[in-house]
């Protein structure tokens, strides 16, 4: 286990860091609650961010780059901070941060479709088996959440994911926001505040009455969540980022994918242990390259001066930041100058949260077609996102009465990304 | 009259004194299996020496049985009724009177819909609403067809409606034997799946044994609205085995497996020409000409014949559960040989009966809602929702259908409002238990019930509505705070519990706000959200 100085160092650090960022919150979750700042810091475990890109980014086009060959296209590539990784030319500002990327260029996955490639992504296994698997989020807000937090534990931005908290159950349940970050459906009591606080406090008097001689756990579990939901309409003022946003906006580039981001940040920082952030139309059939510059234009800023504000804080350590889609893009392009789904050979990169950044993994031949070294698979990735996070990638649970373990059987960390 | 004083003082030495009774000699087919239950319960809780809460009162009978029953609460009128009655023998009448109501058949479908579906059933795009599957289903339970004949039924999938539990498997033979064994046989069969099974004596063979029934079927979408489809079934085609997962291999090419009945015999059937050719589809969405020999015929007669071993246990299981939380086997659908029944005795009772009666649910319903075990009261110390010797009531957390229905019923509102926002409840209370089983409550669940229209809707004054009827009635408010509670709870309030909500609803000039307000919070305790 860690010392008890690094605790120490770390809750400091944390306190500072809440201070300098200026953040307001209402009740800082586990601190608050805690009997001191040492055992808040022993819950304080380490949090993720997924970028999700939808439809699935061309790995050609961003992070392995196939220059001067037949399913090369137009793009340029740049020099980063790190020999060997060139990107492409819009994604200059990434190139400056390479240094925190690990990036897996031979990703060799199993679905190949939308729908189902989302779920595997997700959860890491196939959707066909329909046993209903956690997704990625609800692993890490079971495992890594604090439960007296105010916030929810697994926060989505967009619509994106699909598998949701599975065997796990209602308490890790994806909580949705909108691409933006702004709280989504039923956030808004339609009483005054003060006769919200009177009726919550006529509930829990009646409760009080009911638990003298009921003692059964379910009642418990539903007063909690009753407790926790209004706890986060006490904390929700935090979703409100108008202010901050008009001094962040040249940084993170202005629009709903930034502004996602930069509510990502805010959260991760807050204590919430996993969010996750979409980012829409990357299914380019037709017109790839018009659409990934594009994207990329948004992308470059949002991502970047995510990572560097996380380093800034004192976060990045402890925030695993993943860019990621459901499936790769053929390095052949088609007649509409688009290129199709490919999960032979794609790449996914991780930073920060433990990850050795600075270093590419895996490899493909000359034109991207296969993996020339290192495969990892869905269970691998996985495994490794686990690993870092300090998440038994093994762990067992039952659905019904079927053993079930977070990654498949045979999956293994990448011990060079660690 | 002679059997219930009895019964009565079994009831004063068994729980006051703490004496119990061992199992008795008697053959368990010669007593009423409510008596069955109750020997081997108590014979159990006396070799642990468990100590016991008493037993429910009236009204916390009385919702109990009602929600179990007829899916929701019940109303103002049936709550001051049965507590005024001062006869006996009036839980007994109760439990005729609930077999005997229309809502009857519609809250035990829903039970059983759930059951085949789940929330999530296969082939989503087609089986998600279900009207016509839905309708056909309440008729069974309203008409009082014998259990093991409408599964015949939904196995046959040849009557309007039916076929939808078929339909969920659409091209997937795997999965139909994996559900059907679990569902109807109470038998584990998705590990051999990939491998033999690991504990218990079921091999691969024996999986796709049973997938070779369903392998044939072939699913058809034939319009209409609500939207209907047939099930058609070729005469050739085989499931093909192609060893364990870990024997895979990109092109491998599967043996046929021979269509094998559940710890049975091989089927035996007629071999097709030699010159056989498989019909086309009609290209209208016609169905196929019956086969001349049907596996899907053959199966369903197997599954549901009388002699079938699996059948009466299972379902008898299952509805014990549904009552009393656990199953004799537990989890209910886990028959094996290394998971023993808790009490054998009362297991082979149950599954016998529920034969002998003819698969009659009723009868099967009326034994254990009239038995001491389920009449327990949900007080006391133990933690467990689902105690393990059924020393206290089970609590379960109400469906999504009957917490609308509840809070519709508590809130005497309009049944124009009986769909409104019931996508939503679905939604947020749909699925509240994690892979085990266990009630979690969610985030969701709670901001739509604090800050939704759709809840809003019952507190509400309506006109006739109970927030109406409190604020037009001119008694004391002392007096309209006991009718609030038994509107809601089907219970008086305690004292302290009615000077705190006339406090809370004189502080404002306006009571009106503050009478919704305290209706919130009842139909939002946690005394509302379960049955126990």
């Amino acid at each position: 286990m860690l010392p008890f100085s690094h605790l120490s160092r770390r809750t400091f650090l944390k306190g500072a860091a809440v201070t300098g960022s200026g953040l307001i919150l209402p009740n800082w979750g586990g601190l608050a609650h805690a009997k001191s700042a040492t055992e808040a810091a022993v819950k304080a475990k380490k949090r993720c961010i997924l970028l999700w890109m939808n439809g699935g980014a061309s790995q050609i086009d961003t992070f392995d780059m196939k220059s001067g060959r037949p399913t090369g296209g137009p793009f340029r590539p740049i020099k980063s901070k790190v020999a060997g990784l060139d990107v492409c030319e819009y994604l200059p500002k990434i190139a400056d941060v390479a240094d925190k990327l690990a990036v897996i260029r031979s990703m060799k996955t199993q679905s190949p479709d939308h729908p189902d490639g989302i779920y595997h992504m997700h959860t890491c296994y196939k959707m066909s088996e329909r046993t209903p698997h956690p997704e990625l989020g609800a692993v890490i807000a079971k495992f890594n959440g604090n439960p007296d937090a105010d916030l929810p534990s697994f926060i989505r931005m967009g619509s994106t994911g699909k598998g949701g908290a599975g065997y796990l159950g209602p308490a890790y349940e994806p909580f949705g926001a909108s691409q933006d970050g702004r709280l989504g459906s039923f956030a808004t009591p339609y009483l005054a505040d003060a006769d919200e606080k009177k009726r919550a406090d006529l509930f829990r008097f009646v409760e009080g009455e009911f638990a003298v001689d009921h003692k059964a756990e379910p009642f418990d579990s539903h007063r909690t969540a009753k407790e926790r939901a209004w706890r986060l309409l006490r904390a929700k003022a935090l979703f409100d980022t108008s202010k901050e946003w008009l001094k962040a906006k040249d940084r993170y580039g202005d629009t709903v994918f930034g502004r996602g981001c930069f509510m990502a940040r805010k959260l991760v920082e807050s204590g919430v242990p996993f969010v996750e952030v979409g980012q829409e139309n990357y299914d380019s059939h037709a017109d790839n390259f018009v659409v990934h510059k594009a994207n990329m234009q948004v992308l470059d800023p949002a991502w970047s001066s995510l990572l560097a504000d996380l380093e800034a804080s004192g976060q990045l350590q402890d925030t695993l930041v993943i860019w990621m889609g459901e499936v790769g893009r053929t390095p052949g392009i088609n007649n509409r100058a688009g290129r199709d789904h490919y999960i032979r050979a794609w790449t996914i990169v991780l930073a920060g949260g433990g990850i050795k950044g600075g270093q590419v993994y895996g490899s493909t031949d000359a034109d991207g077609k296969d993996v020339k070294e290192n495969p990892v698979t869905e269970g691998d990735l996985f495994s490794t996102i686990y690993a870092t996070l300090g998440i038994n990638h093994r762990a067992k649970h039952y659905y019904g009465v079927r053993p079930i373990w977070l990654t498949p059987e045979g999956s293994q960390p990448v011990k060079e990304l660690l | 009259m002679m059997r219930s004083n009895n019964r009565l003082a079994l009831y004063a030495s068994g729980l006051l004194l703490g004496v119990s009774f061992a199992s008795s000699p008697v053959q368990a087919q010669d007593k009423p299996l409510r008596d069955v239950i109750d020997t081997e319960i108590r014979a159990k809780w006396k070799e642990e020496k468990i100590i016991l809460t008493g037993r429910a009162d009236d009204a916390a009978f009385l919702r109990r049985v009602t929600i179990d029953l007829v899916g929701t609460v019940p109303t103002l009128e049936e709550t001051t009724k049965f507590l005024a009655d001062s006869d006996s023998k009036k839980r007994e009448k109760l439990v005729e009177t609930l077999l005997a109501d229309p809502r009857f058949a519609e809250a035990q479908a829903n039970v059983w819909d759930l059951v085949l579906f789940g929330r999530n059933p296969g082939n989503i795009g087609q089986t998600r609403t279900r009207p016509a599957f839905k309708t056909w289903f309440e008729k069974q339970f309203a008409d009082g067809v014998a259990y093991d004949k409408w599964v015949k039924e939904v196995l046959v999938a040849e009557q309007r409606g039916s076929e939808m539990f078929l339909v969920q498997f659409r091209n997937a033979p795997e999965e139909a034997a994996v559900h059907v064994s679990r569902i109807f046989l109470g038998t584990q069969l998705q590990c051999a799946r990939c491998h033999d099974h690991p504990y218990d004596v079921w091999t691969q063979k024996d999986f796709y044994g049973v997938a070779g029934f369903f392998v044939r079927l072939v699913v058809q979408d034939s319009g209409g609205m609500p939207k209907t489809f047939t099930i058609s079934e070729k005469m050739s085609g085989e499931v093909l085995f192609s060893g364990t997962a870990k024997d895979q291999a990109p092109g491998k090419k599967g043996e046929p497996v021979k269509a094998k009945f559940l710890g049975g015999a091989e089927l035996t059937e007629p071999a097709l020409p030699k010159d056989f050719k498989e019909q086309p589809l009609p290209k209208d969405g016609g169905k196929l000409p019956m086969p001349a020999f049907s596996r899907k015929a053959k199966f369903a007669e197997w599954l549901a014949a009388a002699d079938n071993p699996y059948l009466a246990k299972a379902a008898a299981n299952r509805v014990w559960a549904q009552f009393m939380g656990r199953g004799i086997v537990h989890p209910i659908d886990d028959f094996n040989a290394e998971n023993s029944p808790s009490h054998p005795i009362l297991m082979k009772a149950l599954a016998d009966g529920f034969a002998s009666h003819k698969f009659d649910l009723k009868w099967l319903i009326r034994e254990i809602a009239n038995s001491d075990a389920y009449q327990l009261a949900g007080t006391g110390a133990v933690t467990a929702a689902l105690p393990k010797r059924f020393e206290r009531a089970r609590v379960r957390p109400l469906s999504a259908e009957e917490i609308v229905a509840a809070m519709r019923t508590a809130t005497a509102s309009e049944p124009e409002s009986k769909n409104s926002g019931s996508e939503y409840f679905l939604r947020y209370f749909g699925e509240p238990t994690n892979g085990l089983g266990d009630f979690q409550g969610s985030l969701a669940e709670h901001l739509f019930a604090n800050n939704g229209e759709q809840i809003r809707n019952f507190t509400r004054r309506k006109k006739g509505n109970l927030t109406d009827q409190l604020l037009s009635a001119t008694e004391p408010w002392e007096v309209r705070v006991e009718r609030l509670f038994l509107a809601v709870l089907s219970r008086r309030p305690k004292p302290s519990e009615v000077t705190k909500f006339v406090a809370f609803i004189k502080d404002d000039p306006k009571p009106e706000a503050r009478l919704e307000d305290a209706i919130w919070v009842l139909v939002n305790s946690s005394e509302f959200r379960f049955n126990h």
